[in-house]
């Protein structure tokens, strides 16, 4: 089904070299005391792209989205987006300028209904004051109901988010991600705890938003669901990047096997 | 091939875990126009209540519960629905009720002629909501308990601060204010701020802004990465918070005519505002009066009946709360699935 406000670009080629990137780190670094969870990390990704992320447990993905999503400080290196330094901004900035993303450990506001956790994560770009001192608008109800229809869970729409399974929670999450139209999304492990027959939907959510224009940025655990869904996959081992490109490529690669299935 | 999932090892069901996990916020009860409608009556019948011919004592018995339900509210904007669990709120009591004292005393060589009532009130509250700003840009990037700490040294160190500072405040000594009585006017006046302030929560709490306010309480890193300017709102709350518990501070130093550090700067202020928020139902918009009147009741009670024992005796009740009522009356009733009365007034007022 159609989501309100997406546009409906076609699905673009990755990687045309005289495309800008959407989100871009340059030589990121992270350091928490001696450890160098992301370390000197070039990385890119293009608009219309699903690019995945792996590596093995504490290999530093997660890091690496607080840095992109500036939740983290980082000690060294650049980030662009949209062409934008935003290496400096904080996260509510980049969220408005159009990224979202989920946790890997769900925040959601659990003593509010999941209708109310969608309301609020509506788009603050053009937030007016007058606007934040009413009732949030019939428009966002209207667009709200449509995701959690979208995602199959409009029917807990006026249940508290803390009483949802894991699995839900983990849609409602996504759900929220998609309320304010972001242009890119990043995804920490959006199919851990959740059933298979869930992580079919999820993936096919992916798909729908990616060919209405929206770019993903996953990180999983799941191969499977990396091999089907991205078009290009970066590696990460001890903070640094083990390998990137094609599913297929990394997959057959002796250093990813090595550090990701190997003892 | 198989697709099944990792084992889930982040504890979904565990989640992000409470800074004050007995201090659980709740559902506001009749948070919709019913609620509203009810306390307008109710401020429309309490109007009409001195022209039944009280006395002048049930007059100040009203100013002085009205100032409690007002003391209350503002607390519950930070403590309840924002989640910042303010300890030293009543160091903005102080600060308003020190600024209208110096104002219409013209204590301080440089200011005069002195201010008159109606100058002096708005000032006090300003003044509060500027040292609220001054104070919160620090401390609101705490974290629960650190937060609440560093609000407690700060009205510790006010009230120092303030008895140090004898040129202008008096010192330890105090100020005496010009001795104006007028227990209707009092009446009147705590009465509609009063009836402003808990209509400013109702409203607050209906509205994008009280929304994104409990957003921050219940995961504030969800609610910055998902657009909210965290720190301006938790700024504006607080601000919103200590501007009225400054005008109430400064009404409250007009009446009593005397202050001094260890009348307005006093811990037991803020516990008391903790216990009556809490007692009502944390982060509910009728919650907190209720509480007030609630725990303004029992302390007479208390006090007529164990004297000197009566602050011994609320400390067990605060515990008694927090053990066996964490969500207040009004969270209590609330919970669908509690009680017969709460199941009625839960369809009742749900109207949101
Ligand atoms: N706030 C922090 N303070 C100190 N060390 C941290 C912090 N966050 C992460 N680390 C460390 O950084 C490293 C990378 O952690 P990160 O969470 O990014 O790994 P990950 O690749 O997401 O792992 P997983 O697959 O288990 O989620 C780990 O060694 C971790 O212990
Ligand atoms: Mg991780």
């Amino acid at each position: 089904m159609a989501i309100e406000n997406a546009n409906g670009l076609p699905p673009s080629t990755p990687m045309a070299s005289d495309q800008q990137p959407l989100l871009e780190g340059r030589t990121v670094s992270k350091y928490f005391g001696g450890l160098a969870a992301v370390n000197n990390v070039d990385f890119a990704v293009y608009p219309g792209e699903i690019v995945g992320l792996i590596g093995p447990n504490g290999s530093g993905k997660t890091t690496l989205f607080d840095c992109l999503s500036r939740l983290q400080k980082i000690d060294g290196g650049k980030i662009t987006f949209k062409g934008r330094d935003v290496t400096r901004a904080r996260p509510y900035q980049v969220a408005r300028m159009g990224l979202s993303r989920t946790f890997q450990s769900v925040r959601v506001y659990r003593k509010m209904t999941v209708l109310r956790n969608m309301l609020i994560s509506h788009q603050w770009r053009n937030t007016s004051l007058l606007h934040m001192l009413r009732p949030s608008p019939a428009s966002t109800a209207r667009r709200a109901h449509q995701l959690l229809d979208f995602l199959q869970i409009e029917h807990l729409a006026h249940e508290d988010a803390g009483h949802l399974s894991g699995g839900q929670r983990r849609l409602l999450e996504i759900g929220m991600a998609l309320m304010p139209d972001p242009e890119i999304l990043l995804l920490d492990e959006a199919t851990s705890g959740v059933n298979p027959t869930l992580i079919e939907t999820i993936k096919d959510r992916i798909r729908t938003l990616n060919q209405q224009g929206k770019t993903f940025l996953l990180i999983e655990h799941n191969i499977n669901f990396i091999a089907d869904l991205c078009s290009r996959v970066y590696v990460l081992n001890y903070g640094e990047k083990l390998a990137e490109g094609t599913p297929q490529e990394i997959l057959q690669n002796e250093a990813v096997i090595d550090a990701y299935f190997g003892a | 091939m198989t697709t099944a999932p990792p084992a889930d090892k982040n504890g979904n069901e565990t989640g992000k875990k409470a800074r004050f996990p007995s201090l659980a916020p709740v559902h506001s009860l009749l948070a919709g126009w019913a609620g509203l409608a009810l306390w307008l009556l109710l401020l429309l019948l309490l109007a009409l209540y001195p022209y039944t011919g009280v006395s002048s004592l049930a007059l100040l018995v009203g100013s002085q519960i009205f100032v409690l339900v007002t003391l209350a509210s503002n607390w519950n904007l930070i403590g309840g629905m924002t989640g910042y669990v303010d300890f030293g709120h009543a160091v903005f009591f102080g600060v308003g009720a020190y600024i209208m004292a110096i104002l219409v005393t013209g204590a301080p060589l440089l200011i005069s002629p002195q201010w008159g009532f109606w100058q002096a009130l708005p000032a006090s509250g300003a003044a509060a909501a500027l040292f609220a700003l001054l104070i919160g840009l620090p401390t609101l990037r705490l974290k629960g308990p650190y937060f609440s700490i560093a609000m407690l040294g700060t009205l510790v160190a006010m009230r120092e601060i303030v008895r140090v500072s004898r040129p202008i405040t008096g010192g330890g000594i105090g100020l005496n204010l010009p001795p104006v009585l007028n227990r209707i006017g009092d009446y009147y006046l705590m009465l509609a701020i009063m009836g402003l302030v808990v209509s400013l929560i109702w409203w607050i709490q209906r509205s994008e802004f009280g929304q994104s306010l409990i957003a921050i309480r219940e995961d504030e890193v969800g609610a910055e990465m998902r657009g909210i300017n965290t720190t301006l709102h938790k700024i504006a709350a607080f601000m919103i918070a200590a501007f009225f518990t400054g005008i109430v501070g400064g009404f409250w130093a007009w009446q009593n005519t005397f202050i001094d550090p260890d009348g307005v700067f006093v811990e037991t202020r803020t516990v008391e505002m903790v216990m009556m928020s809490m007692l009502g139902g944390l982060g509910t918009v009728w919650g907190p009066p209720l509480g007030a009147v609630a725990i303004y009741l029992l302390q007479n009670l208390l006090w007529s009946n164990l004297f000197e024992l009566h602050l011994l005796a609320l400390g067990v009740l605060l515990v008694l709360i927090v053990l066996f009522m964490p969500e207040g009356i009004l969270g209590t009733l609330g919970d669908r699935s509690s009680t017969s009365l709460g199941r009625l007034l839960a369809r009742f007022g749900r109207n949101r």
